[in-house]
């Protein structure tokens, strides 16, 4: 598979690149990169516009990737967003500004992206209302803490799959339970939809946030999907062009669909760039690689054990095959630039989940994170790598 | 640029290595040059900002002439730090004011750091600058 992807192809200090910061971002496959040159050389247009062919074009291919998602994860509304973050942001604004008022409770987690805390802190101090944040233990959610902090919530802001631990949350439980009180439940998708296929209405989320460039796309773009219900509280957030039916001195009237929304001109190519990856992903069994990934994480994670190093990732089925870990003596940053050297690509940090470092009882972890195109070849040059460090440190 | 002898032996030490992990390596290795700042005296006041570890640099001038003392938690940042106390102490405030990070860049050490370390690097000779700018007023 990596042949489909020309960033394979370079060296990275003279080394064959070995990728596993897939939780930051995937890499992209050639036909993602040249439907965005192709739409940039022969459609580059403004969409939703003008009646000339090339806007036609561009509308099409840019409202394709709208279809495609909506197809793609059964979904009524798909809004087009810059990603995960502003499409968590939205719901904040556009849903939390107008059904909440003051006392009203939104339940969060310990394990969230800063992204799904921040705004709702934001929105907390703003409107008076009461975050409440369930506890993890164990590199899991308290389900039982879960209980007692839904009591009288309004919303519930869960990570579906942490992008720290790769555990996946059990959603579907906190979606019913949830419901069952009347509160709506927004998930933070983006760690999620790169592993497997979501039915959004099967699931029965209200909202799901998630980015492009985790599962092949480009960076720049991706969608909040919302309940039929849900989409009917939303009022608009940013007002402009393309968002409007009709603008008078006197006021303006909204559209009606996700365009509301969207106001200003969108991210074309990139637009593009997602359908084209969307099309290509509808190839890839994610099952399939799922299970194998899962299994090649499993083997690196005994491996790093073996040697003496800490792994925080449980790597259960359903789990994301990310692999969080920290030496005793070696700091993060040390070794990730020494494996750096060895053209090993990881990440290190909090991961931007602090509170969730501060639960490990860690400043940073190394994350060796496998996705669709990662191979047993380049485990065992990762393993290898972390020899050479291990010795070069000792 | 003409650098000071101290400074130009570590450029061409530096331009010697080809191999990547070697290079860091060799940065490693001028962690022994650091005069430690103890952990009793890291304060606020001494912290780098801008540095993705944790770092403290404290300069002193004694008779005209610059000392320096640091810590830090990562090895790569120490030996940022030693390469530090190397241009800098025993040299007079002016003789290191007259000095810029630029033969980091130049040693290709820089290069082979991230963004932030980089910009760590710079904070902390920064630091030291203005410390002396202070002690000269």
């Amino acid at each position: 598979m990596k042949d489909e992807f020309p960033i394979f192809q370079r060296l990275v200090n003279g080394n064959k690149l070995v990728y596993l910061d897939n939780a930051a971002t995937t890499q992209k496959p050639g036909c993602v990169i040249d439907a965005m040159s192709d739409y940039y050389s022969s459609s580059n247009s403004n969409v939703h516009r003008a009646v000339h062919t090339l806007a036609g074009e561009a509308t099409e291919g840019y409202e394709k990737c709208r279809k495609l998602l909506k197809s793609r994860f059964n979904a009524n509304y798909a809004i087009i967003t810059s990603g995960t973050t502003e499409a968590i942001n939205l719901v904040s604004h556009a849903w939390g500004e107008h059904n909440m008022s003051q006392g009203d409770v939104v339940v969060l987690t310990e394990m969230e992206h800063h992204s799904d805390i921040v705004p709702w802190q934001m929105l907390a101090q703003k409107k008076g209302i009461e975050l409440r944040y369930v506890p993890v233990e164990d590199g899991e959610l308290d389900m039982d803490a879960f209980d007692v902090a839904l009591d009288g919530a309004k919303l519930v802001c869960v990570v579906h799959t942490s992008n720290v631990l790769g555990i996946r949350n059990p959603v579907e439980q906190i979606i019913s339970k949830s419901h069952n009180i009347g509160a709506k439940v927004l998930l933070d998708a983006a760690q999620a939809v790169p592993h497997e296929v979501i039915d959004f209405q099967a699931l029965g989320a209200d909202f799901m946030a998630f980015s492009a460039h985790k599962m092949c796309g480009p960076t720049g773009i991706g969608a909040l999907l919302v309940s039929d219900e849900a989409f009917a509280e939303m009022q608009p957030f940013m007002g402009g062009g393309d968002m409007i039916e009709t603008v008078t001195l006197k006021g303006s009237t909204y559209q009606s669909n996700e365009h509301k929304f969207e106001a200003g001109t969108p991210r074309i190519a990139e637009g593009f760039g997602w359908a084209a990856a969307l099309e290509w992903m509808e190839d890839i069994d994610l099952e399939f690689h799922h299970g194998r990934l899962l299994k090649i994480a499993n083997k690196v994670s005994t491996e790093l054990q073996n040697r003496g190093i800490t792994v925080y990732s449980s790597l259960q089925p359903g789990d994301a095959a990310v692999v969080s870990f920290t030496h005793p003596t070696i700091h993060p940053e040390d070794f990730a630039r020494l494996l750096d050297a060895q053209g090993i690509a990881v990440r290190t940090g909090h991961h931007c989940a602090q509170p969730l470092m501060e639960k490990l009882g860690v400043n940073g972890t190394i994350r060796a994170s496998f996705y669709i195109y990662n191979d047993e070849e380049d485990a065992d040059i990762f393993l290898s790598g972390i020899d050479r460090v291990l010795e070069a440190m000792a | 640029m003409k650098w000071p002898v101290a400074i130009q032996e570590i450029i061409d030490e530096f331009n010697e290595i080809e191999d990547q992990f070697e290079k860091l390596e060799i940065l490693m290795d001028f962690s022994s040059e650091v005069d430690e700042l103890p952990f009793e005296e890291w304060s606020d006041e001494n912290l780098v900002r801008g540095c993705q570890s944790i770092a403290h640099i404290e300069v002193a001038v004694t008779d005209g002439i610059v000392h320096l003392r640091s810590a830090a938690d990562a090895k790569m940042v120490q030996g940022l730090q030693g390469i530090l106390t190397i241009a800098i102490n025993g040299n007079t405030i002016q003789e290191v004011l007259s000095l810029t990070p630029d033969f980091a860049e130049e040693a290709g050490i820089l290069n082979s750091l991230t963004p932030s370390r980089s910009n760590g690097f710079r904070t902390m000779f920064d630091m030291i600058q203005s410390s002396l700018n202070e002690e000269l007023l």
